[in-house]
Order: structure tokens, then sequence, then C-alpha cells
């Protein structure tokens, strides 16, 4: 038995992706910056992609960049930006983004850049208030995920577009996450730049995107070539942009009842939870999430032993991030929420995504609550006392 | 069905064969690392380069269990081994103790803590790549016998364990020699085939243990004078962690005979050294004895083994209260070093054993 459930961080490839794929693999994959017609061909297929692609975000396919994925998106846009704003230095961010903003943010401050970072509410949300006051002239980039990917938390983030613009600084969000779940516009949102990644809705993993509004607010941090309106030197990765552009597609046109059933899923199996399992805990917004997302606090139990008794009976979760050795560790967002450490170390992570059928959920439910009351009569598997230290 | 085992899998080649012996016998092999320490992301990773938990010992045991097909899985275990392995190790020899922390480790992380991560996988077994074997007697107990290869031999490191730990819990390379076992890998293909021999104390790198145990305790390090029997202040010296029972090396005093360590006092922080002829006890005391069956009397005739590489010494065990024990050597003994494990021998099965409380 394989549930998967662990699509945010990464989902399964969908078969028009593949399909895609394959079709410009066996076409002769030539190089699109080639002069022949077999270069005008593959060029071709990239620019039908990045049609796609930029339609997931309303926005005009010249502005958008293919990367290798979420990261270098998130990268680009922040070395990018200060690249091409070498007089300001400060930065505005949260202590809840990935590590591909909590990273090189912290990087920067090492370099001597000021890095003002919003910690969010008990509930996962950051005050957009706090974010604008935080903007100043001297600010180059605000740079925030829209939604989270451990909580599915919704950021507000209408009102920093404009203070941004006041400010003269450079908008950028992380929409990782919310590609595929929400609707996404890069100008009622009032970004200057936006992060897509393939492989959360369904393309594989290596291919990404960044928006960028206007070609001069960033400089390239790769070079070597004219690709990508020359903010990304490199001969593009045009089979996963194709199948980006596929499953993109399958999002531009059918969002809406993709979210329904995510949501009815996760609402499914959020009761079937709840009804087995005295003293569970959802963690994060109630009403501004994205469906597919449940953060939950297991009483009692380590999340790290629930995941992995849970993967040994074929259920899929996932739980903060892992270390380079590959332990688990807490959430850094569930921390910045309040939670205790214990708390956090209580808490898995579950992510729907649009291969899971009512079948899977209603077993996954019910191998959840079983995995969990084995672990919580087993003594020490339970978050004693020692393990919150 | 198929039962199920978790290995501890350290990256090393005796764990990896254990689980490779496992899997060839049918098991439903769950390996699982415990990482113990910092490893490969902060500071204390480079200042501890070489010592456990290193990314690249994950990776090895990694690469076997994908080799081998089963799953494999890191835990974190840093808190329950800074609580009950690190803190004992650095508070044994604040005490003027010489603490043996892979005893503990077995006592209280591997046949404990792992155990019951184990048993919320559902697991049947525990296993190691432990050098000691376990019998079953007709009687149904279970016997910790010594291994085949006396060379390797790691029993006394396992003397805590009881008879519901020995019921679910395997040792493969039992049987086996350290040849047969990097043989065994090669054949495999083993990535870890030929790897060096883990180091002393797999938390101290480059065996500093003493930088370790001052990094650790900071304040409450005990400073004091090396003093002959007779009480005569022969030097001063920076620190009872920095001595065991019995060393001769580095006591920094030129003595026209030999002198060694006889004893630690950490109350004043007197380390008393004194000639070999001195240092002679007729037996100990051991604390936290605990016996791997029920003794059939309270007066038993063992061999003594007083620390992992000392010959064993023929010896009386008398089972005293408060799970304390007598160890009365027959023809009188050298110096004990508070802190190490007693174990107690009959042949080659361990009887049990405790920990050096002091001479007699």
């Amino acid at each position: 038995m394989n549930i998967y459930l662990d699509n945010n961080s990464g989902a399964p490839m969908r078969p028009e992706a593949r399909d895609a794929m394959l079709r410009f693999i066996e076409s002769g994959a030539a190089n699109p910056s080639s002069v022949h017609i077999s270069g005008q061909s593959a060029r071709r297929a990239l620019e039908g992609a990045r049609a796609q692609v930029a339609r997931s975000m309303a926005a005009d396919p010249r502005r958008l960049v293919f990367t290798s994925g979420g990261t270098e998106s998130n990268n680009l846009a922040i070395f990018g930006t200060l690249k091409a704003h070498p007089h300001r230095r400060r930065i505005v961010t949260s202590s809840i983004e990935h590590s591909s903003i909590l990273a090189p943010t912290a990087e920067l401050e090492t370099q001597g850049y000021n890095v003002e970072r919003i910690a969010p509410d008990a509930s996962g949300l950051i005050d957009p208030d706090r974010i604008a006051s935080a903007i100043d002239r001297d600010t180059a980039i605000v740079s925030l995920g829209l939604a989270n990917s451990e909580t599915g938390a919704i950021q507000n983030l209408e009102s920093v577009g404009a203070r941004a613009r006041e400010c003269g600084a450079i908008f950028h969000i992380d929409a990782a996450q919310a590609l595929g779940r929400m609707r996404l516009d890069v100008a009622s949102m009032g970004c200057d730049l936006m992060t897509l990644s393939g492989h959360k809705i369904g393309a594989p993993a290596g291919i990404g995107a960044l928006y960028v509004r206007d070609a001069s607010i960033i400089a390239p941090a790769a070079l070597g070539g004219p690709q990508e309106a020359g903010l990304r030197a490199g001969t593009q990765n045009v089979a996963g942009a194709v199948a980006f552009g596929a499953a993109a597609e399958i999002v531009n046109d059918h969002l809406d009842e993709e979210i329904a059933q995510q949501r009815d899923l996760s609402a499914l199996m959020l009761r079937s939870l709840l009804d087995s399992i005295p003293g569970l805990r959802l963690n994060g917004p109630v009403d501004r999430r994205i469906a597919n997302t449940l953060n939950i606090t297991f009483p009692g139990v380590l999340g790290e032993t629930m995941l992995l008794a849970l993967d040994l009976e074929g259920v899929r979760v996932s739980m903060g991030s892992a270390c380079a050795a590959g332990a688990v560790e807490p959430s850094h967002v569930l921390l910045a929420m309040g939670l205790t450490r214990a708390e956090a170390r209580s808490s898995l992570r579950i992510s729907l995504g649009w291969a899971n059928t009512r079948d899977e959920i209603e077993s996954a439910a019910s191998i959840i609550a079983r995995v969990w009351r084995r672990l919580a009569e087993t003594p020490s598997t339970r978050a004693s006392a020692e393990v919150a230290r | 069905m198929k039962r199920r085992v978790v290995v501890a899998m350290s990256g090393g080649v005796d764990s990896s064969v254990a689980a490779a012996i496992l899997s060839e016998q049918g098991y439903d092999v769950v390996g699982v690392a415990m990482r113990l320490a910092d490893g490969g992301d902060g500071p204390s990773y480079r200042a501890r380069r070489g010592a456990c938990c290193s990314y690249e010992d994950f990776e090895d045991a990694r690469r076997v269990a994908e080799r081998l097909g089963f799953p494999f899985y890191v835990v974190d275990m840093r808190e329950e081994f800074e609580n009950r392995v690190i803190g004992n190790f650095v508070s044994e020899y604040l005490a003027g103790r010489t603490p043996n922390p892979c005893v503990m480790c077995n006592r209280e992380i591997k046949f404990d803590r792992l155990w019951e991560r184990a048993r919320a996988l559902d697991a049947d077994f525990i296993a190691t790549g432990h050098y000691a074997r376990i019998e079953r007697c007709p009687c149904g107990e279970y016997r910790l016998m010594r291994a085949e290869d006396s060379s390797k031999d790691q029993s006394y490191f396992l003397f805590s364990m009881n008879q519901s730990q020995l019921s679910r819990t395997l040792f493969p390379l039992g049987a086996m020699t350290k040849a047969d076992v990097r043989h065994r890998a090669r054949l495999l293909e083993l990535v870890n085939a030929d790897k060096a021999e883990s180091q002393e104390i797999c938390f101290v790198a480059d065996n500093d243990y003493a930088g370790f145990v001052e990094r650790a305790a900071g304040d409450a390090i005990r400073t004091g004078n090396v003093v002959g029997s007779n009480g005569a202040v022969l030097s001063r010296h920076n620190g009872i962690h920095r001595f065991t029972v019995g060393q001769r090396r580095g006591l920094g005093i030129a003595a026209g005979e030999p002198l060694y360590v006889r004893e630690i006092r950490p109350g004043t922080g007197d380390v008393v050294v004194a000639p070999s002829s001195e240092l002679r006890s007729r037996g100990l005391v051991a604390r936290e004895v605990s016996m791997v069956r029920d003794p059939a009397s309270d007066s038993i005739a063992i061999e003594a083994r007083i620390r992992y590489r000392h010959p064993d010494i023929p010896a009386t065990l008398r089972m005293g209260s408060d799970r304390r024990a007598e160890v009365i050597f027959d023809n009188g003994g050298p110096a004990v070093t508070p802190g190490q494990a007693c174990v107690f021998y009959n042949g080659n099965e361990v009887l049990g054993g405790g920990f050096i409380e002091s001479a007699l």
C-alpha cells in the first residue's frame, strides 16, 4: 500500500506532464537557442510552455523566467534584486519562510544587511500592518510566502505591494505552495517578483519559474548566455518546462474543481481524526488556508516515530524539515507560532494532492488513528518531559 | 508473516553486515541510525569531525540499506543521549570516577529508548552489530554469552541486559570473526567493507575526553594536588577528571620508582599516587548490580572482568542489598578503577555485572 500524503514536498507527476515531456524528448529535444529548424521547434515548445505557466498567475509570458525550481527562483529574486539595488540595505521578510528565503537572508545579514523578520501570530498569520510599517526607503526587497508550506496559512499581502511601491522597494511573493491551491494574479497582488515551482503541481522536480515584472529590477545571478532575457544563463530545461506547462494547464482549467475536491477530502480526514483521536489539534488558521494542507499535533506521541510507523504502514506524511543526515527536525514555523518544542515534535503535516482519492483518505485516516493509539500506549514514544527539554 | 527487526546501524561494517544477514534470513529489516550528537549542520560538527553521527556515516548506512533493499531512517535521540549518557559521562569524571559510556549507551539508549521506538514501529526484535551471543537454555531462560571470536568479544558492554531484553534482541555477528564480517561485506559489495574501526568514545573527537569534560563542565572542574600515600604534596594538577586509577603516565612528577594513581578524592581534589606495590586490592564493591538470570545462590564463583581489555580474575561474588555486591578476588588483584564496569562471567556466560564503587 502506498498512500501519498506529502504533496507539499512534491506531487506525483501528472500523466499530462509526463506525456508532454515524452513528446518533446522523442521529437529530438534540441537546444532552443539553436538557429536550425530543430532548434526552432524546441523553442516553440518552450514558449508554449511559458504561455501556459504564465497564465497560471495571469502574467505576461514575456515576464516569466524559467529556473530549476522554487529554491533557485527565490535566490534569484533576492540576490538579483540586491545586485540591482546596491544602495538599499534592508530586507523585510518573515520568520516562517521556506529555507530558500531564510538561508539567503541569513547569509546577507552576515554581510551587513539589515534583515527584518516579522513573526506570525499563534495561527501562523502575519499582520500586514506590521509588514507595511517595516518597509522603508532603505528597503531593497520584501520577500514573503503566500501560502505557508507547513500550515497552509494564506497570508494577507494585499496592502504590501502598495506600501513597497511607495518606498521604491521590490515586492517578491513566494507562491510555490500556492500554485494549484488558490488563484494567482500578479497584477492584483501587486508584486514585482513571484516564485513558482513545478513539482508542487505535478510537473517533475527541476523546473520552476520566476515572474519578473520588469527585467531591470533584478540582475542575473548566472552569467554565460542570453537565455531567459539575459536573466538566467544556461540552456533551458525544455522537457521540464513543457511538463510544467502541461501541469499548469490542468490547474488553469480545473483549479476550482481541484480545490473543492481537496477541501472535501481534507475535511473528511480532519473530521475522521478528530473523532478518533482525543485532544488532536489543527495548527494554522481555520479559514485562511489552502485546502490541501493539514498540520496536526497528535497528543502525547513523538511525531518522528509516528512518521516512521506510518511510513511502514504505507502512509507517507512529513514533519518539519530534514537535516542533511535525514533526521527530521521540529518545524520552525510551528515554533515561530509559539508551539512548545514538545508540541512541535508531536506535529505532522498531511498534504493532499491531485491524485488522492476518497478511498485513500478513508484508509489513511483509519491507519493514522490506529498507529496513534499504538504509539500512545508505548511509554517512551510519548512526548515526555525529557524530550521536551 | 515476516517478523520485523529494527537494526541499529552506525554506518560501520559490523552493523551493516548484521542487517544484511538478517535480511538474508528473511526478516523484515528496518535500518535505524541514531542521531546521538549534533552532526552535519553546525559549527560543533566541524569541531568534532571524525566523531560519531557524521553525515558520511549516515550516508554509508543509507547506501547499505539501499543496496540490500530495506527502509532506513535516522532517528533523533540527541536529547536522550545528552541526558542519559553524556551527562553521566561528565558527572562521573567530576566525581573522580572513570565512566564507561558504551555500557550506559547500551543500557539507557539502545536496549531501552531505541527498543521503545522499535516497538512503536511494530518490531518483534531489535538487532545490533555487537560481537556477543544469546542462547536459550532448555529451561526457557536466555543466556548472554561471549562472542565466538574472543579478540572481538563485546559481551562486557552488554552485562546489564535482562531476560526480556535478551528475548527480543538479535546479535547476528556472535559467531563470526571480524575477518568473516569484512569478507561478507566485500561479497555484498557494501561501501564500508574496509572502513576503519570506530574510535574509542564515539562522541569525543580525537579521544580528547579531558577537553570534552572541561567544555561541558566549565567551572565545575575540580583541581587539586597530586599527593603521595604519606600525604606529601608532590605537584598541582588541572583537574581530577584527567586521572584514572591505575594510570602511570602523565602524572607530571619525577620519582625514583614508578608511581601510579591509587585513589582520586573528589572532595579535596587530591590525586593519591603510590608505587605499584601499594596498588593491589583484594576485591571491590559494585553498585547498580544486575544479573542476566536469577543467581542460584548469594555466593558464586566467577571470573571478574574489571576493564574491557583486562584478563579475567577468579573471584567470589557475594550479593548484598540495595543492588550492591562484593567481588572478592581469590588470589588478590590489581587496583580497580571506580566507575568502570565489573562484569561477572562463568566460563563463556555473562552472569551479570555492576559498576565499581570502591576497592576492598
